[in-house]
Order: C-alpha cells, then structure tokens, then sequence
C-alpha cells in the first residue's frame, strides 16, 4: 500500500511540474477583453512543417489585414500558435489547451485529415470552432452524415477534389481508360482514391486496373509494369510528394508516357524535385498566381517572405478570413455564436475562390479548383473547373 | 514479363546486398545486430548529397566522399557506443540497445539539421533507362548493381587474401586467442567497422539515389538484417545470397498477391526459415555461449 | 486543468505499456520489437467491437485483451524457441504484418483511414487506477517465484535449465503477460482518443518503450516507471526543445550504456523498508524517552 502512496505521490509531482510550466503560459495570452484570441494549431516541426509553416503565414497576413482596418468591432485578433508535430495526440493535447486554457474564439486547424477526424469527437465537447483544410470527410460530418458542430473544411474535401479530377480528365482531356496507383495505408491516399474510381466507372470512363503499395515502399516497378501493361490512358497517382516524385520517376524510366494525374501534392516543388518525369502531370490547385482575387496577398507575400507563396498560404488566409467573417456575422467572440455564424457564411470572396459552407456538411459547395499541367518544368495553369454535380 | 522481374528483383537485391554485407561484417565480428548502421546510411547519404550539389561532384567522387564518411562515422559509432562495452565485458543485448539508440539519434540529428523535407539528388546519368529487348533497366540501378558486385569483389579480396582481411578473419574466430597471438584487436576491430561504414556509405549513396533523400532512409537496415538471417548470421557470402533472395521474394509477392498482403507472407517466410533453418542457407551454427 | 488531464491520462497509458514491456524485455530479456502491435491489436478489437457491434466498454475491452492474450500465444510458440536475435526479428515481422492487415481489413477497420467514433471512455480516475494496478501485478510477479525464474533465464539460460526451470514455459508466461497488459493499454488508448490508426502503432514505438526501460534499468521496476512518467511528461514542459529531445534523450541513454549499463535506478525498488525502518527508529525514540 505504502508503494503506491509513494507512486501516487510521484506522478503527482510531476503533474506539478507541468502545472508549472503551463501558468507561466497562461499570463502571456493577455486581456480578452481588448482582443479577440485565435488558436493555430498547425504541424510546426516534423515531415509536414512547410506546410504548417506556409498556412500560418497566410493566417497572420489575414489578421494584419483586419488589425489594419481596425479589428473586429475594434478588437484586435491574436494568434496563439501550437505545434501539432504531426501527431494525434500533440493535437488533441493542443486543441484542449487552446480551448480550456487559452479560451480562444475559434481555432484554424492544420490540413492533415488524421488530426481533423481525431479532434471531431473533441470538439463536440469543448465547443470551440475549428476551421481547417483536412480533406476527409470524417472530420467534417459523422457516420450518419450529420455534421459535427464545431468542424468546418474550408477547401473542396476529398471526395470533391478526386471528382473535379477525374471529371477534368472525361470531360476536358477525352481521357477513357484509367489506372489508379495509391497508398493504401495512407488515409489521404485512400480517401481521394475511391471517390475517383466510383465517378470514373459511372460517368462512362472505365478504371482498368488499381495498384497499391504500403507507407514504406519505395519501389513500384512492380505496379508500374502491371499499370503498362493494361494501356490505361492516363494514371491516377493521389499521393504526397515524395512517393509522387518516385513514381512519375519509375514510370517514365519504365517508358510510360501518358498523363499522370495527381493531387494538390503535384504543386510546387513537385517539378523541381521530379526533373523531366513531371511533365504531362494534371492536377487541381486551390489558385492560379494570375488571378485577380489574390494578387494582393501574393505579392505582399512575395515582398515579406521574398518567395513564392505555396497553396497552404492562401489555405490559411481564406481560413481567418471566414473566422474573420464569422467573428464579424455574430458580432461576438463567443465561440459557440462564431460556429454558427461560420455553418451559414454565403459567398466569401477568398483567395482561393468564392467560398459558401454549405450547413448540412460544414463544407464549402460550388468551389471549383484550377486545373493545371506541367510543361517542359513549368506549372502552366489551365482553367477553373467543377464537375456538374457540385455546382 | 517474368524476365523483367527477375531484373527488378534482381536490382532491388543488390541494394539490399550492401545494406547486408556491411550489416553482416559487424555481427560476424562482435556478434551482435548493428542496427546504426541504418543511421550511418543515412548521414553519409547526405553528405554525399551535399558534395553532389554543393560541390558539384561527379559520381565517383560523392561515392568516395561517402566511403570516407560512412568510414570514419562508423569507426566513432565503435568508440562512443561499443567500445566500453566491450571493455566491462557486457551482456550482447546491450551492444543491441547501444545500436539502435544511436540509430535513433542519427536520423534525428538529420531531421534537425535538415528538417524532414526530402531531396532529389542532382542527375547524374544522361540516359536514365536502358532497353535490352522486352526488359526495361534504369541506368541507376545497374550501376547500383555493378558498384554492389565491385565492392563486394574487393572486400572478399581483402578478407580472404590481405594480411588485415586473415587477423579479421581470426578475431572473429576468438577474440582473445587472437589478441594471445599478437593482433591488435582493437585495431582489427576499427578496421571493420571502417569497412562496414564504407560499405554503408556507398548503400547510403544508392539509395538516397533511387529513392530520394530523407531522414528515414536508415530504416532500410531492417532488410540488410532479414537478409543477414536468411542467409545465415555470421556469413558474409550468405549474407549477400540472403539480399538477393529477400529481393527476389519481395517483388514475386508484390507481382502475385500485391502490395498489401506481402509483409504478412513476408513474416510467415521468415518465421517459417527461422524454425526450421536457423542457421540461414550458408551460416555457421553461432552457439550462444552458455 | 483539462490539458494537464489529458497529459495525465496518456503518461498513465504509456506507464502500462511499460509496465507489459518491462515484463519481457526489462525482466526476461526477450527483445520484442512489436510490442506496439499488441497494443494495436487491443485498440482496434475493443474499437471494432464497440464501434461496429455496439458492444459496452467493458465487454469490448475484456475481449480485447482475451485476443490480446491469443495473440500472444500465437506468436509466442514460435518466437520463444528462437535466438536472441532472431526473436527481435521474429517480433518485428509480427508488427509489420498486423499492420498491413489493419491497413487492408477496410471494411472491418476503417484500414489506413483508421477507426473513428470511439466512445470515449477512459476517464482520468480508470487511466491512473489503472496503470497502479499494473504497477501492483507487475511488481508481484517480479518478487514471485516466476519472475525470478525470468532473470535467471535472462542472465544464463543454460544454467537456468540445468537448475530445473523449464524455460519454455516462464518464457511463454512472460510473453503472455506482457501481450495482455499491452493490449489493455491499447484499449484504454483507444477509448481516450476515439480514434485509431495503423500508424500510430509502429515498430519504432516498441524500440522506443525498449530504450525506456533500458534508461529505468532493466532489474528495476521502479525505473521503468519512472522513466516511462519522465520521457512522457517532459516533452509538454520542454515544448520549446521539442527537436532535441529525442537526441537528448539517446544520448542519456547511451552515457547509461557506458557508464551505468544497470541503469539509472539499478537494482533499486521503491519499497517500504527505509519507511518501516524511520519508523522503527521513531518508535524507539519515544520508547528511550518513556
């Protein structure tokens, strides 16, 4: 008995300890009443840190904006910025502090779809808005297709993206016969995949073959040489940069030539990293760098950070922008009131596009993406585009 | 159809032979699993990736470059990690932990220096694929192949015909009979693990060649030691027949059952090998010393 | 106060694990590299079971842990039989292999899209009850006569059969154990969470578990313990240092390896004896002054 008295007493001194260190936080978030406080929590360090880097650029570019013209309701935004490392658990220990101790207004969340479906449940508890680019749909709505309340994508989901691909591909490229290699232990991978097949095989395209590989394989000659052999017209490739740079390589070497369509991975610096093998690749982007929409946040970017701003940078801004809005409609900073002011905001005009959230989903709908092709290393940026059935 | 995966296997088998053989050196000598030489792999690779770019070296000098770095790091590996082991004659499993620790520290240290975004080695081939009839090969892996089937030609020259390879090859008889007869062990010692890093460092190269660049690349170690055991821990030809079996199976599985299924059958195989053949195909029956 | 919860809740969890781990590695010295797939395989069985059957939580996780300690059973008949080594490897497959069936079970377990919707039913009071009542089982069975049975083995298996321990059995006691007590951390995971992936369970998590105990001292529950609460805990203070904990934490562990190989708690165990002797001392304070 004793043993555990001393065991329990050990486990105790360490829960002060981390007390500790988590007060001296809380004496930094400041005052609410002059400031209106959101949470970031976006994978800072770890494979995904670019991106979390990127969006958290273009979220506190947004709020410079907003400060500028005086806030909201003459409260000032602040951010309060957490490192997710790519880990569920970091995540959820981040939103439960941004939510309970921070007690922030709404939380822009980070665009990996494991962290989004594993807050889901959470926020159902703590009521804190989360705003993110996590393409699943799990982490928007339940399995019985109802919403969770605090979760919100601000960005085509999944299922959306692989249908705007494959109808870009039917519709405008003439494409018929597909093959599909993805990486069935990679959520991602899987969550773009099948949406792809099914619209394939219903709108008058035929999926020919599907290959998979694991998270560690590097070597797909094996799936490739299956892919050649059954002459598909063009290969559905929905995985992260590196794999995607491996096979556009190992296809081309094995003398595959036709078009690799791929995800938002395919963007920038896909090209470099893949040399010759990334022509002929199509896939969708958030934004083109012509359009008129965004030229003032690209180059402000371009001027601050004196480089191109990757798609995660206009994926931040959008997603203050519709806090912004929300925080704006509810005319309070009450994160319940902000949730619901952000389940019906109609037409935001972001970088990314024109974004209305549809309140049966808590996703946007009517969101078109541009389509683009690599050319001789260069992005070259063809239209906007969106399949009938989501308009 | 089947010749070209008998090439595929065939070239992934000598990317895992020199993982092994480098893998196989260390065991045979100090009798236990090195498992930084995965981390070895790594940093080397890296440095090797830096002279490529940096210093814009052709092929043959990065390879140099990381035959001297694999060299050097896994001689200080041997210092730092294992050497006062040795000295308070401590049990096998902690050279064991020593290693994998020191795995893990490797691959973080690059993460931190580097960050986790991957690189493309700059091109160094002009062609990048090669047609022989039906059978396609990319120029990479056949030099993988031919640089593999080198190395392993002079280190089995330096093992069986020089005066160091001969006070190797005693040492890993018996250590301490060896040191009776005058060998510097700890000298012989150094000596392997320099090759083993050199080997390392050239496997480090190749694969971060192939398969681009990332702090994970070390992981692969994990084949060199399933092919260590087919082949039979402690011998070095063994060791290279176990690669080139283990990547011949790897690509049947994916061609036959796919991608997913394999590692199960994988473990299966391996269970399969171990319980009934647990000196592998060419090894010595290693007793654990009672 | 809800963060620090939670921060509670998966030290408590990860204490379990140890506790299991401890059991085998620590205490048997049987390397098992995939413990982390025991834990997977509570996980998911008691999500499946909940999520899919409507079962109650008790039900889902008693069941967790009964095909937990199959599991066990299964990959331990062979494994046990097997080399130092080649039980590492035999272990490693077996993580390897589960997850590649998790990853293909789709309709069953949600595959690579992992299992969501988990009740969530770990409260901080069942975490922390729990993970002392391990502590309690695991620090019974060490001071038992199996346990002893299990560091005998551990250091001389040859000399322990000729004393008449039939090795194969407390072999097979400490696997099952271990599996059991994993997989139960699995299912408290899985229910704090609600959510499980095949990811979350890599084999690297099971090298990490390993160094834990090794950082702790393998003779010392204690250790483990405390280790386990310390590299867990730590990182939310040291949040800012986030990249170099890892490598701080190895290259402790490799100065333990050198200079302390016993670990940092050695051959201590937190026990009651220097309590009953204060008190003793007390007692006989008062009596002189009577």
């Amino acid at each position: 008995m004793k043993k555990i008295l001393v065991v329990l007493l050990v486990l105790g001194l360490m829960v002060t300890a981390v007390g500790c260190g988590d007060n001296s936080e809380q004496k930094q978030s400041g005052d609410t009443s002059e400031q209106i406080l959101i949470g970031n929590m976006q994978d800072m360090s770890g494979p995904t840190s670019v991106w979390g880097a990127a969006v958290t650029s273009g979220i506190e570019m947004a709020i410079e904006e907003v400060n500028a013209e005086g806030g909201i309701d003459g409260k000032e935004l602040k951010l309060i910025t957490y490192d997710t490392k790519l880990d569920v658990q970091e995540a959820i220990n981040a939103y439960n502090r941004l939510a309970t101790s921070d007690k922030v207004s709404a939380i822009v969340g980070p665009p990996i779809s494991n962290i989004g479906i594993a807050v889901a449940p959470v926020s159902e508890d703590k009521k804190v808005p989360l705003v993110g680019s996590f393409l699943d749909e799990r982490a928007t709505t339940k399995e019985d297709g109802t919403p969770y309340k605090y979760m919100f994508l601000m960005q085509p989901s999944a299922g959306q993206q692989a249908q705007i691909m494959a109808g870009y591909g039917l519709e405008k490229q003439g494409l018929k016969k597909f093959a599909v290699l993805f990486n069935q232990a990679n959520a991602y991978s899987v969550s773009l995949s099948k949406p792809f097949i099914d619209y394939v095989n219903n709108n008058g395209g035929e999926v020919v073959i599907e290959e998979t590989y694991n998270a560690s394989d590097k070597d797909f000659k094996t799936q490739l040489a299956k892919i050649k052999n059954e002459n598909p017209d063009a290969i559905y490739a929905p995985n992260y940069v590196q794999e995607l740079t491996l096979i556009v390589k190992q296809a081309r070497a094995l003398g595959i030539d036709v078009p690799i369509l791929g995800g938002l991975d395919a963007a920038p610096p896909f090209a470099d990293l893949a040399g010759d093998a990334a022509n002929k690749v199509l896939f969708p982007n958030n934004f083109a760098p012509d359009e008129p929409q965004l030229q003032e946040v690209y180059n402000a970017y371009k001027d601050k950070h004196g480089e191109e701003p990757l798609n995660k940078v206009f994926i931040g801004y959008d997603s203050m922008l519709l806090i912004a809005q929300a925080l704006k409609e509810s005319g309070s900073a009450d994160p319940q009131a902000v949730a619901e002011a952000l389940a019906n905001i109609k037409e935001l005009e972001g970088t990314t596009g024109t974004i209305s959230i549809s309140p049966d989903t808590h996703r946007p709908y009517g969101l078109s993406m541009v389509m683009f092709q690599i050319e001789d290393g260069k992005y070259v940026a063809k239209e906007r585009y969106l399949t009938e059935g989501l308009k | 159809m089947y010749l070209q995966v008998l090439i595929n296997g065939l070239s992934l088998g000598s990317v895992y032979a020199i993982i092994a053989v480098g893998f196989a050196l260390v065991f045979n000598i100090l009798k236990f699993s090195n498992f930084s030489h995965g981390g070895v792999m790594t940093v080397t690779a890296y440095v090797g990736f830096l002279a490529a770019k940096h210093l814009e070296a052709p092929l043959v000098l990065t390879i140099l470059v990381a035959i001297l770095t694999g060299g050097l790091l896994a001689v200080f590996a041997e210092f730092v990690a294992f050497r006062r082991i040795r000295r308070n004659k401590g049990p096998v499993i902690y050279y064991f932990v020593s290693s994998i620790t020191l795995g893990i520290l490797f691959e973080n240290l690059i993460t931190i220096f580097f960050s986790t975004n991957f690189y493309s080695f700059p091109d160094f081939f002009e062609t990048s694929t090669l047609k022989l009839g039906e059978v396609v090969m990319s120029v990479s892996d056949l030099m993988m192949f031919l640089i593999s089937c080198t190395s392993l030609i002079i280190l089995a020259f330096i093992i069986y015909r020089t005066k160091i390879g001969t006070a190797v090859r005693a040492v890993s008889y018996d250590f301490n009979t060896a040191s009776l007869m005058g060998i510097n062990v700890n000298v012989v010692i150094m000596a392997v693990f320099f090759l083993a890093g050199g080997l390392g460092g050239i496997s480090g190269v190749f694969l971060g060649i192939n398969y681009t660049l990332y702090p994970q690349l070390g992981q692969l170690v994990v084949k060199g030691f399933i092919a260590s055991v087919i082949g039979g821990l402690g011998s070095l030809h063994g060791a290279v027949m176990g690669a080139f079996l283990l990547g011949l199976v790897e690509i049947l599985l994916v061609q036959i059952i796919g991608s997913g299924f394999a590692p199960v059958f994988i473990f299966i195989i391996m269970l399969g090998f171990l319980l009934i053949r647990p000196r592998g195909i060419a090894g010595i029956n290693i007793q654990e010393k009672a | 106060m809800d963060f620090i919860l939670s921060i509670m809740v998966f030290t408590s969890i990860t204490v379990i694990a140890v506790t299991g781990i401890f059991v085998i590695s620590g205490l048997t010295g049987l390397f098992s590299l995939g413990q982390a797939a025991f834990m997977a395989i509570g996980a998911y069985v008691a999500g499946v079971l909940a999520v899919n059957y409507h079962l109650s939580f008790p039900v889902a996780g008693f069941v967790a842990v009964l095909v937990g300690l199959l599991a066990g059973a299964i990959v331990g008949l062979p494994a046990i039989r097997l080399r130092r080594d080649y039980i590492a490897l035999a272990t490693f497959g077996f993580g390897e292999a589960i997850a590649a069936l998790l990853n293909q079970s789709v309709s069953i377990t949600g595959g690579a899209m992992g299992l969501s919707g988990i009740p969530k039913k770990t409260g901080i009071e069942l975490a922390v009850i729990s993970a002392l009542i391990c502590i309690f089982i695991v620090r019974n069975f060490k001071y038992s006569k199996f346990g002893r049975q299990c560091i005998a083995l551990r250091e001389d298996e040859l000399a322990a059969k000729s004393m008449g321990i039939n090795v194969t059995r407390v072999k097979m006691v400490a696997f099952l154990l271990s599996a059991a007590i994993t997989a139960y951390a699995g299912v408290l995971y899985a229910f704090y969470t609600t959510y499980v992936e095949p990811a979350m369970f890599v084999w690297t998590k099971s090298a990490e578990w390993i160094i834990i105990i090794y950082f702790g001292g393998i003779n010392s529950l204690t250790g483990a313990v405390f280790a386990g609460i310390l590299l867990t805990s730590l990182p939310e203070v040291l949040r800012f240092a986030a990249e170099w904990r890892v490598v701080i934490y190895c290259i402790v562990v490799i100065f333990i390896l050198n200079f302390r190989p016993s670990g940092v708690f050695g051959e201590y165990e937190l026990s009651f004896n220097w309590f009953r002797k204060w008190w003793k001392h007390l007692k006989e304070k008062k009596g002189v002054m009577r």
